[in-house]
Order: structure tokens, then C-alpha cells, then sequence
């Protein structure tokens, strides 16, 4: 349905649709009604599958603590993915949701004790 | 098709046998999977005893010295490897890569008879985690079957490639799960299990009349029945999790597909001790983590053991292995469990032991080896899981690919992990739309065993009690699938691209060659024009095999994850 939407409207509004029927659909997911993710949770949930400890180990994925990579980078490869290393996850975040990921993965810092 | 070859330049005695060969070929049936013909590997399990073993005996433990490279096919886009286990029937092996590409092979040269790339939907497989490799083929009634990622399954004409029939069976757009296993072909039926564990679905299991198509019957692995309902509180079910996505068997006096079901979704719970009222998914959470045992007719649940009730560590029951076999009068059907544990059942699924294969085992003290019940567990609240970390990794103490059982030796040959996690236990909120892949409920690390390094093990065990005749150990877990011979070999293809041949008696090693990439597929053995072939796909990555850079380094730094190449040997 969200491709057929997408191939008959113009993109800004789908854009703008895809983020609200997003934000409606993720109601029951980790991101709660005013659209701000809980990225410590998204990360426990799917993130952190790949990318070890919360981010702040390599597994499957790279490390993400001290990223050496810039926020344009991580963006494009959250929405766009790498194929068979990362899904694209354009279709699941808003861009408002990609920047407080950035934000969390910025904001890591080793664990304590 | 013959003229075809002629032009090749093949040898004219090579073609003349496998005309021969062809001529006598005859339809792919029930009873033939049944009596496993020596010459071919018709099912994924080799048969429906699931043996994973080769009654041929040319290549043996007295000339093994003298196995080479035969010939090779290379399939291309190979993303996170080759995974599949390569099929034979009258001479021509089929197999399957990445993206369902499916390929049917001269089986004495290797040239390609026909290939089929079916056309999926680029974009939902991009969105895919678990994708988009393909774990095999099923033959049958003249035809080959393959799953794809997008939710079809495909009837072949095994002749031509030609599609016969193409079913849709689940909505993959909406789910963003599809199918990664093996069917399996018997009694006229397809059997295919979707993908499940982590999504919000309820994990089918499908049939599909291997004539026409049509879909006969679907059973969910959660809350399939009332009884299973009532074991997800606060409408958990939703949640979900569960599916089959590795090919279990059918056992034909019973009339009954025996097959393992995934884990339930978060794969951790924060419930703590009080899992049966508190926490993600109240409850025991049937059918996940179970064998079940489905009516081939109707689907219908005849029996099941849930080997883990409300699994809360992801070591579910998805191994597609139900090995069968007789000792003093009694039939058994030995099952391996993620968590290291190997279940023997009577034909029921009734329990009559359950036996370690692994030694680092601490989410329960013990499993009653009368009863099944879990003695001991442990039940994480939300926080740190670190002293002692959870035992086995999420990897498992035993991973998806099969072992071997030898009625020559009377012993079970099968791959054990020794790896540990460090766990960060989240309350998350439940996930009901599947609008995010993957819920898993925690953030976690590899850790190495308690005092220890991690390792792999070939173990020779007796199937029934476990008792241990041999074991080799390997710096890092194995992947692939393990096969015997009645050539008295054991082969093993490991994780650094060793494909070992060990004494099936002694374990002592006998040959080996580098294929010069990881391996995490199958591996099986056939004869044409009376000529034996050892056939073994080679390609890394993915979900387990992605792990090993980063924790283990050294060869696996370089090695490619969007490469294989299926390598076939014979005696020089």
C-alpha cells in the first residue's frame, strides 16, 4: 500500500503520509504517540542485534561509539541500509526518529563498573 | 538438451552414462525419499530418517588421501554466502543460492543444465534482516521447490526450470518475513515453515499440493489452538514470534510431520522468576520452541513437546533434524535443541532422555532427562547479565546446520559451541506492528565461558544416551552441516574453509583441503555413472557468521560475505 501511495502522489506528500501512517502504525511500538523514539529501547529491540552492547561494541555491524563516520553518513545508511549487512529502515523512522538515533549513538559512552 | 551438451565438448562417455542414467531416472516419490536410494540425496535430511549419511563407500578412509576437486559451479550474488544443501537425483545435483537463485547441474561435470532466478521485490528484501540467503530445494512428483523471501513458493519443472505453479502464502510487504528454508516434499504435499522468532506474525506452517499449487492447510506456531492460546496472557499472542524455518520430516507410519518452531518475540523477557504472570509475554508461549507433530492431510496438532516452555533465551527448537532410528525394538526420534541439549523422543514425541552435547550450559542447572522439565532456570529481570554470563551465546550451544548419524557406527556425529553473552535486560513496550524489524528485547556481547576460551567440537556421541566415543575440538564453532559415509569417514566443513575428513571410528584426521572460504551450509554425497561425489557449498555470512571478525579476527577479517561457490570432489 505504501508503495502504490508512493508511485501516485507527489513525493513531498508522500513523504508526509509515510511519516503519518508511521507514526500511527508505531503506536504499539517503541515509539510513543508524540513521534520521539525511546533509542535506548530501539536499540535493545532491533539495533542492538547487530551492533554489540548498545552500540558500543562491534558485532555483526560495527561499533557505533566514536563513530568515525559523519551524521550525513549514518543517516544515509539508516535509511538506505547496505545490502546484506543492514536493512533500510526509511520505511520504519522519520527523519525526526533517524536524528535522535544519531543522537543516541553520539551521546555513548562506555559502560560504568 | 543432449545436443546441447554434445556442443560443450564434453567427453562422449560422460554423456553417454548420464543419458544412461537419465533413462532410468524415475519420478521422485514418497517411497524413493522413504528408501533413500544410495545413489541420491532427495530430501534435505537425505531422507526421511534424517540421517545426513551417504551408504556409498568408494571414497573411503583407505584412499581419502587421493580426494581433489572434481569440478565447481559458481552461482554469483551470493549475499552473506551460500547456505544451502545441494540435492541429487539421477545424476543431477540441484541446489539453491542467495536470492532463490536455483541451479540443476550435471552431476559429473558440473555444467548447467538450466538455472532459475526468480524475480523478487528488491525493496522489501532490503528492509530484510534475515535475507537474502536460501537454505535449499525440495524435489518431487518430476518437479523442484523453492521458497523465496517475498512469501512465494515455487513449483519447477525439474526437467526445464520452467515454472509449473507459483503460490503466494504469506504477505511479505506486511510482515517482512518470507522463507529461507527448505521445503519438504511428501505424500503428495510441499511443507514449507516461514521465518517467525523475531516478528510480530504468528509463524506459519504451510501445505501446498505439490500438483497443483493450491494451498491445503496453514498451522500457526502461536497460539494455533485454544489450548495455546490461553498461554499468552494480555493478548501476548500478538507479540508473536514462533514460525519453523528450518525443514523438519515426515514420519509415514505415523502419517505425521514432525517439526521445530522458533522462539517466542521479545527474544528476551524482563519478566524475571514470575514469567507466568509478569512481564512481555505472560505464559508458556505455545507453540514456540516446541517439535510438533502435524497431521499431513489437515495440519491438525496430534502431538507436540514444547522443549522449552516460555522460552526466554532465544534457544529455541528450530533445528530442522528428527533423527530416526531403532534400538532393541524401539523406535526414537532424536531432536538437538539451540541450547545445547539433544531430546530423544519416542515416535509420539514422548521424552525418553534428554543428554548434553554441550558443556558450557548455565540458563537451567539441568533438563530432567525422564520428564523434559527444566530444572533451575533463569528468568532475567530488566538489567546487567554479566557474572556469570548467559550460557550459550544467542549463536547457540548447537546452531541450524545438521549432524550426521551413522547406522554403520551406530554413533551421532555432531558440531557443539562453547560460547557465552553479556546481556543488558530492557522493559521494552510491546511490539505489535510490524513496522521495525527484529524485537529482541536486550542489548548484548560475546563473552567466552566462565574460566575458559570459546571453542567448537565435533562430538561422536551414541544417540540415545549421549555417551561420548570421540571428540575434536576447533578454535572456532563450526557452521556447516557434518556428514558420514559408510566409507567410515566423517566430514566436517569449518568455519575458517577446512573441509576435514575424520575416521568415523577414531576421529583421527585423514585428509583435508582449504576451499578458501568460511562454511555454513550443507554438504552430501552421490554417485553417477558409478563415480562417488562429495558435494559442499562454501560461503560466508550472515547471522552468525557476521560475529566472527570482529570476535575472532585472523582470517575471517578478509573473508568475503557475498562470495561462495559450490566445490565437488571425487577420488583422482
Amino acid at each position: 500500500m505504501l508503495r502504490l501511495h508512493l508511485k501516485t502522489i507527489p513525493a513531498g506528500l508522500a513523504a508526509s503520509l509515510l511519516c503519518a501512517v508511521m507514526a500511527q502504525a508505531q503506536s504499539a511500538t517503541p515509539a510513543p504517540e508524540n513521534g520521539t523514539l525511546e533509542v535506548e529501547q530501539v536499540f535493545a529491540g532491533t539495533c542492538g542485534f547487530c551492533h554489540s552492547d548498545g552500540g558500543r561494541a562491534a558485532g555483526k555491524g560495527p561499533q557505533l561509539m566514536n563513530s568515525p563516520r559523519d551524521d550525513d553518513f549514518i543517516r544515509d545508511r539508516i535509511k538506505h541500509g547496505k545490502p546484506g549487512a543492514m536493512p533500510a529502515f526509511d520505511g520504519a523512522f522519520t527523519d525526526a526518529q533517524i536524528d535522535q538515533i544519531i543522537k543516541y549513538i553520539r551521546a555513548l559512552k562506555p559502560r560504568e563498573g | 538438451m543432449r545436443k546441447q551438451w554434445l556442443n560443450s565438448g564434453l567427453p562422449v562417455l560422460a554423456v553417454a552414462a548420464f543419458a544412461a542414467s537419465a533413462a532410468l531416472a524415475q519420478t521422485v516419490d514418497t517411497a524413493r525419499i522413504e528408501g533413500a536410494g544410495q545413489n541420491d540425496w532427495l530430501t534435505y535430511h537425505g531422507s526421511y530418517k534424517s540421517h545426513h549419511y551417504s551408504p556409498l563407500a568408494q571414497i573411503n578412509a583407505n584412499n581419502v588421501g587421493n580426494l581433489g576437486v572434481a569440478w565447481m559451479h559458481v552461482p554469483g550474488r551470493s549475499t552473506r554466502g551460500l547456505q544451502s544443501m545441494p540435492l541429487a537425483a539421477d545424476g543431477v545435483l540441484y541446489y539453491s543460492g542467495s536470492y532463490s537463485r536455483v541451479f540443476a547441474l550435471n552431476g559429473a561435470t558440473g555444467e548447467v543444465i538450466w538455472s532459475f532466478f526468480p524475480e523478487l521485490d528488491e525493496a522489501l528484501i532490503s528492509r530484510q534482516t534475515h535475507s537474502p540467503y536460501n537454505r535449499g530445494v525440495a524435489l518431487g512428483e518430476g518437479k523442484v521447490f523453492v521458497g523465496t523471501m517475498d512469501g512465494r513458493l515455487f513449483g519447477l519443472d525439474a526437467k526445464t526450470g520452467k515454472v509449473l505453479w507459483e503460490t503466494r502464502l504469506i504477505d511479505s510487504q506486511k510482515l517482512t518475513v518470507g522463507f529461507t528454508g527448505a521445503p519438504l516434499y511428501a505424500k503428495g504435499s510441499v511443507i514449507i515453515g516461514s521465518q517467525g522468532g523475531e516478528w510480530p506474525g504468528r509463524g506459519p506452517i504451510f501445505a501446498v499440493d505439490a500438483t497443483t499449487g493450491k494451498k491445503k492447510w496453514e498451522f500457526l506456531t502461536v497460539a494455533g489452538t485454544d489450548e495455546a492460546m490461553k498461554t499468552w496472557a494480555n493478548d501476548s499472542w500478538r507479540t508473536g514470534g514462533g514460525g519453523g524455518w528450518m525443514p523438519g520430516t515426515y514420519d509415514s507410519e505415523t502419517n505425521t510431520i514432525l517439526w521445530g518452531t522458533a522462539n517466542p518475540a521479545p527474544l528476551y523477557d524482563w519478566s524475571g522468576p514470575d514469567y507466568k504472570t509478569q512481564g512481555a509475554r505472560p505464559g508458556d508461549n505455545l507453540y514456540t520452541s516446541s517439535v510438533i507433530a502435524l497431521d499431513i492431510d489437515t495440519g491438525k496438532l496430534k502431538s507436540y513437546h514444547q522443549e522449552l516452555p516460555h522460552d526466554a533465551w532465544d534457544f529455541d527448537s528450530a533445528v530442522g533434524e528428527f533423527v530416526m532410528l531403532e534400538r532393541d525394538g524401539q523406535k526414537y526420534v532424536v531432536h538437538p535443541n539451540k541450547g545445547g541439549f539433544v531430546f530423544v523422543y519416542d515416535r509420539n514425541l514422548g521424552v525418553k532422555n534428554v543428554w548434553r552435547l554441550v558443556e558450557n550450559i548455565n540458563f537451567v542447572k539441568d533438563i530432567d532427562p525422564k520428564t523434559g522439565a527444566l530444572i533451575g532456570r533463569r528468568d532475567f529481570p530488566v538489567g546487567k547479565v554479566t557474572e556469570p554470563p548467559l550460557c550459550p551465546f544467542i549463536g547457540g550451544g548447537i546452531s541450524w546446520n545438521s549432524g550426521s548419524y551413522s547406522p554403520k557406527t551406530g554413533l551421532y556425529y555432531k558440531i557443539g559451541q562453547e560460547w557465552c553473552m553479556t546481556l543488558d535486560i530492557q522493559k521494552t513496550t510491546p511490539v505489535t506492528a510490524p513496522q521495525v524489524q527484529l524485537n529482541i528485547g536486550a542489548d548484548f556481547k560475546m563473552a567466552p565461558p566462565p574460566g575458559g576460551e570459546i571453542y567448537g567440537h565435533l562430538d561422536a556421541r551414541d544417540p540415545i544416551t549421549g555417551a561420548k566415543k570421540w571428540e575434536v575440538r576447533y578454535p572456532e564453532p563450526p557452521l556447516g552441516s557434518v556428514l558420514s559415509t559408510a566409507g567410515n569417514l566423517v566430514f566436517v566443513p569449518d568455519s575458517r574453509g577446512v573441509l576435514h575428513a575424520y575416521d568415523a571410528e577414531t576421529g583421527a584426521e585423514l585428509w583435508k583441503h582449504n576451499n578458501g572460504t568460511g562454511h555454513q551450509g550443507g554438504i552430501v554425497s552421490y554417485s553417477v555413472g558409478g563415480k562417488q561425489y562429495i558435494a559442499v557449498t562454501a560461503g560466508f555470512g550472515g547471522m552468525l557468521a557476521d560475529e566472527y571478525a570482529p570476535n575472532f579476527g585472523g582470517v575471517y577479517k578478509s573473508m568475503p560475505r557475498d562470495d561462495g561457490a559450490l566445490v565437488v570432489f571425487s577420488l583422482k
